[in-house]
């Protein structure tokens, strides 16, 4: 199949037009490359969260996560995301409703009160399955061939997040769930090396609620993956959720300054979302891809600075 | 006592029915439920039903008496029996009629226990409803019944046993000590099964090798068996007392009957590939014995990787090698078969979590067994894959594949794993007092004969430590050593250790070729939810399987330890003999016969067969029946385009009885369709 036919509806989510909107600016700048075309969804609320909201009553969580799959079923565009938490929420909505009568029988009843019907047309992927499943690494190894003079030459801890890869019966990795590499293999097409360090299936922290309810214990989380990431001697830290991606960034701040006696020296590890590293393999440059704002754009920088990188890969460029 | 009364035929099939039908209580479970003196009450009002009793139980000895005494007093000449299923009774109740003096076809049995009474217990209408259908479809059908014969067949006194593990070896000598043949068949090219490749048995830690070597020469030598190894049953026929066999020998490339197994060749082979019976844990040259006491003792070429140099040719000094070998068939006639084909190690590289085959140090339980026999790769030196050091910690995981609910392994316990694990953990100990062995596990599991005073021995004297908690992941640490994570539940902490190696306690699963085993020997009935082939009844016919004649043995029935499995075979080959013995089977007539004046020759039943059971008489153009082939599945009745079969105790006259009369009469005028 060719790439000029892929055309998907994009659902933002929270975290990204909220904290992170240089995601979305990579994300579709790099999917421009590959001639995928992008759709708003007009009237798209919060996934919902799926720790948070299905936690509390599901019901609830499959009315509002219908209510945004129906936006994309009338535009007719499966549903392209960003984030693993969207992912996660918007994927298992739409395999219940698909195979639960009863619950869709429920959930119809509300959507009608506002004119919406769920139909069960369309299906949710994730920026990462698109990328694996429809472009495929060949086609991206094509564009990064010419994209720069000398391939990327990095160390990089990938942290996969817990809703890419669980529950595995639904997801497109074949059943893997315990020691994926689809994610390692897109990475490494870059030329970057992807390390692997302890622990690197376990959650960021940031999950399920947590750090919303208990912000400290969240963060004690991510200070345990921050020591066995920079144990491993990585250069940076690849996330596919803004959500992992805010609790890597803002989190290394925050662990800094709580856990200031219990860690041997503050953390400054750049993190990245994979679409911006794709996006530098391929040869664009760091303003392009909001690794560095712009003068004229609004947006907000990331909190652990990313310079490192740029120094590191304008030697090697 | 009951004496054996010849058939008297008293009762020709074409007299008047005057039917019998007889209540059971069934203690409180059909009695309890149903009122039964209303039943017969009923049953009295049906037609051709002369009497109808209740008893508290007809399948006692005053039960059955009841009937007999009915029978001789000419009262009646068919016999209702409404109890239980008759998988349970029919037997009982058709011996009763013949002790009556009744041909024993004419009797039916209504199930009104499994089908009525324990399924609609809480409905007394409802049951009593249900339970009224059966009797009422039983006594439509009795009246219809013909008195049958039964067929006797001849038994040959030969038995083919396939898989040459322990189970295989003991009912061979056991039947050829009693003197009949036995074919002794086994896929590889060596006798002993996994019992071979076990270091020392539990609870006696006698060495496993030194106690199924001998029994394994023995096969060899006993003149009534022909061992058959590196061949595999492709095709069966026929049935109980004359089943024909066809079997493959694989060609071994070097005349069996020149080799003298002296092993220059395994010395100058250049090709070195996995050996499969250390478990990949060593090379072994493409020319090969599988174990220095393998039997028999010749040498094989593994033709997927030898190279075809020439060398061992050159060698040989009794130029034994054959590099055209052919395989080769022969066909046999046995009139009894046992399967002891053995089960398969759990992959454990299915538990992603356990990072089997992905970290070095993560070893299975058999390969574990291999490092610790004084014949294994490291002859006896345990040691660990990635360094070669001797390990100062181990760690055992239990239940790696089995009392697994989520799908990537079995539900049931493997009933081994608590004990070899415990043996392991104690035979290292034993030699490395030194060392930490862990073994975690979720019930200790330890019932058989000594086992408990084995387990508590070994806990209490040598110092193993047993953590209640299973496993959650392993993980690889930078030195090669494995990190395990698990839940200590008695404590109710997480523990964390370093340890220099893990030894995953597999199950055991059903052969991967179980399907193939079960369609050659027609029992694909007989399997299990689990996978492992059936036994007739699981208390009381545990080696039998529902084709006559052929028997199981061992793990191919579910997981069992060495005592359980020998018990198994010694019971098979009992079972065996006690066919052969009498000399000749008694065959349930159900057979079909064709009625050639209908039979148009379309052959179309011929292709149904699953027995093979129908030929085409060319000179009549007609179909035929092989009446003792033919099992009565009933196939080619229900395709006959010109209604020209049928079956015997199931034929239409007697079939459609039952279904006018379960379906309720004088429908509604407008449910009525005009054609």
């Amino acid at each position: 199949m060719s790439n000029d036919d892929l055309k998907f509806a994009l659902f933002l989510g929270c975290v990204i037009p909220n904290r992170y909107p240089y995601i979305e600016r990579a994300t579709r700048a790099v999917f421009d490359k590959f001639k995928i075309q992008l759709v708003d969804m007009k009237g798209a609320s919060c996934c919902p969260a799926p720790g948070v909201f299905r936690g509390f009553d599901i019901d609830t969580w499959l009315v509002i996560g219908a209510r945004n799959i129906t936006i994309a079923e009338e535009l007719g565009l499966d549903i392209a995301l960003m984030c693993n938490g969207c992912y996660g929420s918007l994927l298992e909505v739409n395999h219940t409703l698909k195979y639960d009568k009863e619950k869709r029988r429920m959930v119809n009843e509300h959507l009608a009160k506002i004119g919406r019907e769920y139909k069960g047309t369309v299906e949710i992927r994730h920026v990462v399955d698109i990328m694996y499943n429809d472009i495929g690494p060949e086609k991206i190894r094509n564009k990064t061939k010419y994209g720069r003079k000398k391939p990327l030459n990095l160390k990089l801890a990938i942290h996969y997040g817990c809703h890419l890869t669980k529950p595995s019966e639904i997801r497109p990795w074949a059943k893997e769930s315990e020691n994926p590499t689809f994610f390692d293999e897109l990475m490494e097409i870059s030329g970057c090396k992807s390390l692997n360090y302890k622990d690197k299936f376990m959650c960021c922290g940031a999950g399920g609620g947590v750090r919303g309810a208990f912000k400290e214990i969240s963060l004690d989380y991510t200070r345990e993956k921050l020591e066995n990431i920079s144990t491993a001697n990585a250069d940076a830290i690849i996330t596919s959720c803004p959500f992992c991606h805010l609790q890597f960034d803002l989190g290394q701040v925050e662990v800094n300054n709580i856990f200031k006696d219990k860690i041997s020296a503050p953390f400054n590890i750049p993190v990245l979302y994979f679409t911006q590293l794709i996006g530098l393999a391929m040869g664009m440059t760091p303003e392009e891809l909001g690794l560095i704002r712009s003068p004229d754009l609004k947006g907000v920088p990331p909190f652990t600075p990313v310079k490192p990188i740029i120094t590191k890969i304008g030697e090697t460029a | 006592m009951v004496t054996k009364t010849k058939n008297l035929n008293k009762i020709n099939g074409r007299d008047p029915p005057k039917i019998g039908v007889y209540i059971c209580w069934c203690g409180i479970n059909i009695g309890g439920v149903v009122d039964v003196p209303k039943l017969c009450d009923y049953a009295r009002t049906l037609p051709n039903v002369v009497l109808a009793s209740e008893y508290k139980f007809m399948c006692s000895d005053i039960g059955q008496g009841m009937i007999m005494e009915d029978i001789k007093a000419g009262k009646i000449n068919r016999v209702v029996v409404s109890a239980c299923s008759p998988r349970m009774h029919e037997e009982t109740f058709r011996r009763a009629c013949e002790e009556g003096g009744l041909n024993k076809f004419l009797f039916e049995q209504a199930n009104i226990r499994e089908h009525c009474t324990w399924v609609t217990m809480h409905d007394v209408p409802g049951a009593t409803r249900i339970a009224k259908d059966h009797i009422r479809m039983a006594v439509a059908k009795v009246g219809a019944l013909k008195p049958l014969e039964v067929t006797t067949v001849k038994v040959e006194p030969s038995t083919l046993i396939v898989g040459a593990g322990i189970a295989g070896i003991n009912a061979a000598l056991d039947l050829a000590n009693s003197g009949y043949k036995v074919y002794l068949v086994d896929k590889s090219p060596t006798v002993g099964g996994h019992m071979a490749h076990l270091d020392k048995t539990f609870p006696t830690m006698d060495c496993s090798s030194c106690i199924t070597t001998p029994k394994m020469s023995e096969v060899a030598r006993n003149p009534n068996i022909e061992l058959m190894t590196y061949s595999e049953v492709i095709s069966l026929d026929g049935y109980v007392g004359n089943f024909k066999v066809r079997i493959e020998k694989y060609p071994h490339y070097i005349d069996q009957n020149i080799c003298t197994g002296c092993g220059h060749c395994t010395d100058i082979c250049p090709v070195e590939c996995a050996n499969e019976f250390d478990l990949g844990m060593k090379p072994r040259k493409a020319i090969y014995l599988s174990f220095p006491q393998a039997v028999p003792g010749e040498y094989t070429i593994d033709m997927k990787h030898c190279i075809r140099c020439g060398i061992c040719q050159e060698t040989c000094p009794t130029a034994a090698v054959r590099y055209d070998d052919k395989p080769e068939y022969v066909d046999i006639t046995v009139g009894t078969i046992i399967l002891a084909t053995g089960y398969d190690p759990y992959d454990a590289t299915r538990m992603g979590q356990y990072g089997y085959g992905r970290i070095k140090n993560v070893i299975n339980a058999l390969q574990m067994e291999r490092l610790l026999s004084s014949y294994g790769p490291t002859e006896g030196k345990v040691k660990r894959p990635s360094d070669l050091k001797e390990p100062e910690s181990i760690v055992w995981v239990q239940c790696v594949g089995s009392r697994e609910f989520t799908g990537k392994g079995r539900k049931y316990c493997s009933r081994v794993c608590c004990m070899y694990a415990t043996k392991q953990a104690r035979s290292y100990k034993e030699k490395h007092p030194n060392t930490q062995c862990f073994i975690f596990y979720i019930d200790l599991r330890a019932f058989g004969k000594g086992y408990e005073e084995f387990y508590n021995d070994t806990a209490k004297n040598y110092g193993i430590k047993f953590i209640r908690g299973r496993v959650a992941e392993l993980l690889e640490a930078g030195n090669g050593n494995v990190i395990v994570r698990a839940e200590d539940t008695t404590l109710q902490r997480p523990v964390e250790l370093e340890v220099d190696m893990v030894v995953l306690s597999v199950g055991l699963e059903p052969r991967s070729d179980i399907d193939d085993i079960a369609r050659i020997f027609n029992v694909t009935a007989s399997k299990t939810e689990d996978g492992f082939l059936m036994e007739a009844h699981p208390k009381l016919r545990p080696v039998d399987t529902l084709t006559a004649g052929i028997f199981v043995a061992g793990n191919v029935v579910g997981p069992k330890d060495i005592p359980d499995t020998v018990a198994q075979a010694k019971a098979a080959a009992s079972s065996a003999s006690t066919l052969m013995s009498r000399g000749e089977v008694e065959i349930i007539p159900y057979y079909s016969t064709v009625l050639s004046h209908k039979c148009a020759g379309c052959k179309s039943c011929i292709s149904l067969c699953p027995f093979n059971a129908i030929t085409f008489n060319e000179i009549e153009k007609v179909a035929e029946i092989n009446d003792i082939l033919c099992k009565g599945c009933g196939t080619c009745v229900a395709d006959c385009p010109s209604k020209a079969i049928i079956q015997n105790h199931f034929d239409d006259i007697q079939i459609l009885p039952m279904i006018a009369t379960a379906i309720p009469k004088k429908p509604q005028a407008e449910e009525v369709e005009v054609e």
